[in-house]
């Protein structure tokens, strides 16, 4: 096993700069989870690290090596791809005994790693069978299992359960989070999914349009997100964000809205007053308020989950989504009345998108 | 009647024009390859013979030097499909996954010399031998049918190798391959379809080329098929038809071999579940 750390690591496609001065470290052992929405740059960045793509600049170490300029087949690492890449040509054992083959084991001992490897992905029964022959979860299996005979020092993951079906994703994700709890692999992992992200990481990195926007534990960029954009991206349903001014009057806090609603917000420093800032409550975080109190409401739609229902509400003229596991018989139409735990809530900068 | 079967019978009774076409000059040459001398100019002409002379083939075999033409053809077709594929793996593979200026201008060109009919070029192609000495060899039809066909088959490779996904010699390479390695063993075993396919067609390309043949070979040792074939026709007194036809018959077997043997190469199941 292997620490990575990437230093102000960039990336060009001629002219269009992709990747702009990302700084990760990976602990030994660790599992990171790069998150963010197509076109981030976080499959670049995973194919940067398994040398699938050239640095631009600055560098990228695996253990105390720096590998910008060592082929991937050098780097001793594993990937795991999107659609699996296994060799249609090759039996299943074939297919994961193939990197010790490659590098002149003996027999016996492939097939002993191979079979180990089968056994803790349970794919004994298939090994004899052909890609073609196994469903999407199996050769998804199969993929982790090429991986898993090598012993790399740094599993590479990208996207690895995007082509699953809803049901397979659930459990392979707590598979594979299973998995690297045993072996302590560290693993970087690349996905859009941001419940992936919050469940399976030891710590998350959210990318937007190639850069790093926030760096941290899965709760801990859940509770305090640095910026406007993490604070959107993780959560479903996602935050809800309410503009306007900002204005503190002794201990107590308000945002006044452009329709005239006055919303408690937490008494940040009077320096704010009259500025734009923008509120973020998440959804679970509404509760419904004793009659004559918190702010007044009218429901729009209604969604029952199942365990929760989603109620979307016209709240200071925006659109309010309000999570409850109370089983709330709201009509569309219906006027109620929300309200908030101030210190649950959070406040932005407008014009940078920063926390205050 | 059926639906179904009515269906396929309108079907026949569209396609049974275009299958007469095809199929009438085999029949003609089959007739008259078995057919008894005597027997060839009656008139009016008629389909029915009076007896089977399969002793014909064996005749034409030994008057016409069959066995040597068959076996110049045969070098020349396997030996220029053999160099074309050689050399147009690489170029294709390039095309497919390299970027390289020129590449647009490349294709082009390939493209290009594919507008240009042999019979032009025949005459440069000529001195061109001769300055080499290579006229009267077997080689120097190698050389260019290999070189007339390879156009085609980068072409028809390279829009092959784009369908075969990088993720593959990617993983590969991680598994610890080589290029030279995952090309070997992971891209080519991959690409035989469409490798069979472009053999099919650069074979049949030598064995029927008569133009290029005619001018490079002189000696009626070195002939190819096409040319000894025509040789029993042009420029003779008598012509012997039955000796013409059973030549022409079983110089079309060696493509039915060929196809049939490669045709199941030509089912592109080989990249199922590769990926997704």
């Amino acid at each position: 096993m292997a620490s990575v750390k990437i230093r102000n690591v960039e990336k060009s496609f001629g002219a269009l700069k992709v990747i702009h001065g990302v700084n990760i470290d990976v602990e030994d052992h660790e599992f990171v989870v790069l998150v963010g929405p197509s076109g981030c740059g976080k499959s670049t960045l995973l194919r940067m690290i398994a040398g699938l793509e050239t640095i631009s600049g600055g560098e990228i170490v695996i253990g105390d090596k720096v590998v910008n300029n060592v082929p991937p087949r050098d780097r001793d690492i594993a990937m795991v791809f999107q659609n699996y890449a296994l060799y249609p040509h090759m039996s299943i054992f074939d297919n994961m005994g193939f990197s010790l083959k490659l590098r002149k084991r003996p027999k016996p001992e492939i097939e002993a790693k191979v079979m180990e490897a089968a056994d803790i992905l349970n794919l004994q029964p298939y090994l004899d069978r052909s890609p073609a022959q196994l469903s999407g979860g199996q050769r998804q299996r199969v993929a982790m299992g090429r991986a898993l005979v090598r012993d790399a020092q740094v599993f590479l993951f990208d996207e690895p359960l995007s082509n699953l079906d809803a049901k397979l994703r659930v459990v392979m994700r707590t598979e594979i989070k299973a998995l690297h709890q045993r072996l302590k692999t560290t693993s970087v992992y690349v996905t859009h999914d941001q419940i992936e992200a919050m469940t399976m990481a030891d710590r998350i990195v959210v990318m937007n349009a190639g850069r790093v926007e926030q760096i941290g534990a899965p709760l801990e960029l859940y509770d305090s997100p640095a910026n406007l954009f993490v604070a959107g991206f993780l959560g479903s349903p996602s935050m809800n964000f309410i503009k306007g001014r900002f204005r503190r009057e002794g201990d107590q806090a308000h945002l006044l809205c452009d329709d005239g609603t006055a919303l408690p917000v937490p008494a940040a420093s009077t320096a704010w007053n009259d500025k734009t800032v923008v509120l973020g409550v998440r959804p679970e975080h509404l509760n419904l308020a004793a009659d004559g109190q918190g702010i007044a409401a009218t429901v729009d739609v209604v969604e029952p989950t199942g365990a929760n229902i989603e109620v979307f509400v016209e709240l200071a003229g925006e659109r309010v989504c309000a999570v409850f596991s109370e089983r709330h018989p709201f009509r569309p139409g219906e006027k109620i009345a929300l309200g908030w735990d101030i210190d649950k809530v959070h406040l932005f900068d407008a014009a940078t998108g920063r926390r205050i | 009647m059926q639906p179904k079967l009515k269906k396929s019978l309108i079907y026949w009774a569209m396609l049974s024009p275009l299958v007469v076409v095809i199929l009438f000059p085999f029949a003609v040459m089959f007739v008259t390859a078995v057919r008894p001398r005597d027997e060839l100019f009656v008139y009016p002409p008629r389909w029915g013979f009076s007896e089977f002379r399969w002793g014909n083939f064996a005749e034409m075999w030994v008057k016409t030097n069959f066995g040597e033409a068959l076996f110049n053809s045969l070098y020349v077709s396997v030996l220029s499909t053999a160099l074309a594929l050689v050399l147009s793996i690489p170029a294709a593979y390039a095309l497919s996954r390299y970027r390289f200026p020129g590449k647009g201008a490349y294709r082009t060109f390939l493209l290009m010399t594919q507008m240009m009919s042999p019979i032009v070029l025949v005459l440069g192609l000529f001195r061109l031998m001769v300055a080499l000495g290579m006229v009267n060899n077997l080689n120097s039809l190698v050389l260019t049918y290999a070189a007339f066909n390879m156009a085609f088959t980068i072409w028809m490779l390279q829009s092959y190798f784009s369908t075969i996904p990088r993720d593959l010699e990617e993983a590969a390479w991680i598994d610890g391959a080589s290029h030279f390695t995952s090309l070997v063993r992971i891209f080519l075993p991959l690409a035989v379809p469409a490798m069979a396919v472009t053999a099919i067609f650069s074979f049949i390309n030598g064995w029927n080329e008569f133009v290029l043949a005619l001018t490079m070979i002189r000696s009626s040792d070195d002939f190819t098929l096409p040319v000894q074939i025509y040789s029993q026709v042009a420029g003779r007194y008598q012509v012997e038809w039955h000796h013409v036809m059973a030549g022409t018959v079983l110089a079309t077997v060696p493509v039915a071999i060929v196809f049939s043997w490669l045709q199941k190469y030509l089912i592109r199941g080989m990249a199922l579940g590769a990926v997704k």
